[in-house]
Parts: C-alpha cells; structure tokens; sequence
C-alpha cells in the first residue's frame, strides 16, 4: 500500500488551477472533463511521488466542513519547503495572503497562507 | 500578514454577499457592515478568495440556481428571483453565458440527478478511468 493521491476541496477548478500552477509552481498532471467538472490534478516539479487532486467542493455538506476549517483559522494539508525565505518572498510577491508568517516552532519553520480557493495552507521547512 | 479577527470579518462578508435575504445590500454596504473601507474590503477579499465580492456573488448565485434548477420544480423566473436576479434576461444570458447552455436545457438534461452536482476526488478519478463523459455517482459500474 502507498499514499499516492492526496485532495483539497476547491470552490472554482480553473482558479485553483491556476493558483497551484501558477503561483505554487505545481505542474498540472491529470486533467480529465468530466460534464461541467474536472477529473483534475496537480503534482510537484521537485519530486515525490505525490499526486494533489484539485476536488470541486460542490457538495455541501464538504463546502460547511471546508468554512468551518477556514473561519477557524486550520490549515487543511501541509505542503514541504527548502527555503523558506524564498517561498515567504515569491508567494508575497504574487499577492498571497498569509495567515501566519514565517514563525520557528522547534524543528521546523513553519507559515500558512490562504488558496484563494476556501483553504488555509501550512508550509514548513525541517531545519534539522 | 492577515490577522484572525480580520478573516473571520471576511468570512462574514462573504457569507452575506450570498445570503438570499440581502440580495439588495450593495458591496458598499457590506462593506461597511465588516467595518472596513470598500476599498480594503475589495482588495483583501480578492487576495484572500481568488475573485472580487461581486464575481464572488455572482458565481453563489449562479451555483445556487443549478442546485435549485435540478432539484426542484420552480420556474425559471422563480429561480431566477430566488438566487437574487432581478432580470430573467440577464440571468440566463449570464448562466449560458458560463455554462454553455440556457437554465431551461440545463434542467432537462440534469434534472433529479442531485449527484450529478456533488461529485468526490475519488468518484471522479474512478469516472475518469472508465471514460465516462459525465461524472455520476449512480451509473451501474457494470454497464
């Protein structure tokens, strides 16, 4: 058994597309239409395995738990970094709104900044 | 950086840039009612959800009229009123505008299919290997 495929719920396919290519740098890996959805995915250029599907949240019972999360200020996946001061510097430049700043929490340095899609994301880098 | 008290008033916006109840409340007055600047209030709502208040809003109307579209037996002009459209020209310029088709063939072609709306990662990674062009939770996996 591996951990392969991984989800955020996102209010808008094309907007989160976008944001995860564009700003975040992912590459688009799958991108399948299905009726007025997407079969759509994103994967990381530096590596892993990992594979992010970017899942309409459509469903409200999902829309209710994704607010929830994001009104109390809980990120909702983590995603690794190697430098931290770069990523802070490039999200910023492109607009990204950041919950957390860049903040020392023992073994990693860790921030959280918003999606632009309903979510809240933590990204650290392990300084040992 | 965004602080917490400041999400949560955001949040708050949003909420009511798509509450049915105050489809007459203006950016301005939503504004004001999260006590920020309507300028401030654009550009953070922006950063922070990827479109403005009112593409916002125009987008929870349009998603709210497909729910009630297959699920329900209104007209369109009640749906229409009930998403907060005030012209029924406008609004089904603007839905097939969006989705490539008029509300009315929108609903013959989906209707009572509540599925159809609520799709999952995992349901739509499954369609797509079976090569399905239409994602549906209900279809006999043996058809």
């Amino acid at each position: 058994m591996r951990i392969r495929l991984n989800a955020v719920m996102v209010d808008d396919q094309q907007k989160a597309l976008d944001f995860y290519t564009n700003v975040l740098g992912f590459k688009k890996k799958q991108d399948i239409p299905m009726g007025e959805f997407r079969w759509l995915s994103v994967e990381s250029p530096e590596g892993g395995d990992a594979e992010l599907s970017l899942e309409p949240n459509a469903n409200p019972a999902a829309k209710t738990f994704q607010e929830a999360m994001f009104e109390q200020g809980i990120p909702l996946t983590a995603f690794e970094v190697d430098d931290m001061d770069a990523e802070f510097k490039k999200l910023s430049e492109h607009g990204v709104t950041f919950t957390t700043n860049p903040t020392n929490a023992g073994p990693v340095i860790m921030a959280v900044f918003a999606d632009t899609c309903g979510n809240l994301i933590q990204i650290y880098q392990k300084t040992e | 950086m965004l602080r917490h008290e400041r999400l949560i008033r955001l949040c708050q916006a949003r909420d009511a840039l798509r509450d049915v109840q105050r489809t007459q409340a203006t950016v301005a007055d939503i504004a004001a009612s999260v006590a920020m600047s309507q300028f401030h209030f654009i550009r953070q709502f922006r950063a922070l959800f990827g479109e403005t208040p009112q593409q916002y809003r125009t987008r929870a109307r349009l998603e709210r009229a497909k729910h009630l579209l297959v699920n329900g037996d209104a007209t369109i002009t009640e749906v229409c009123m009930a998403v907060g459209f005030t012209s029924l020209g406008s609004f089904s310029a603007l839905f097939a505008r969006r989705f490539g088709e008029a509300p009315s063939a929108y609903r013959r072609r989906l209707a009572g299919d509540r599925q159809a709306l609520t799709p999952d990662c995992v349901g739509l990674m499954t369609a797509a290997w079976r090569g399905e062009a239409q994602f549906s939770r209900s279809r006999d996996p043996d058809e």
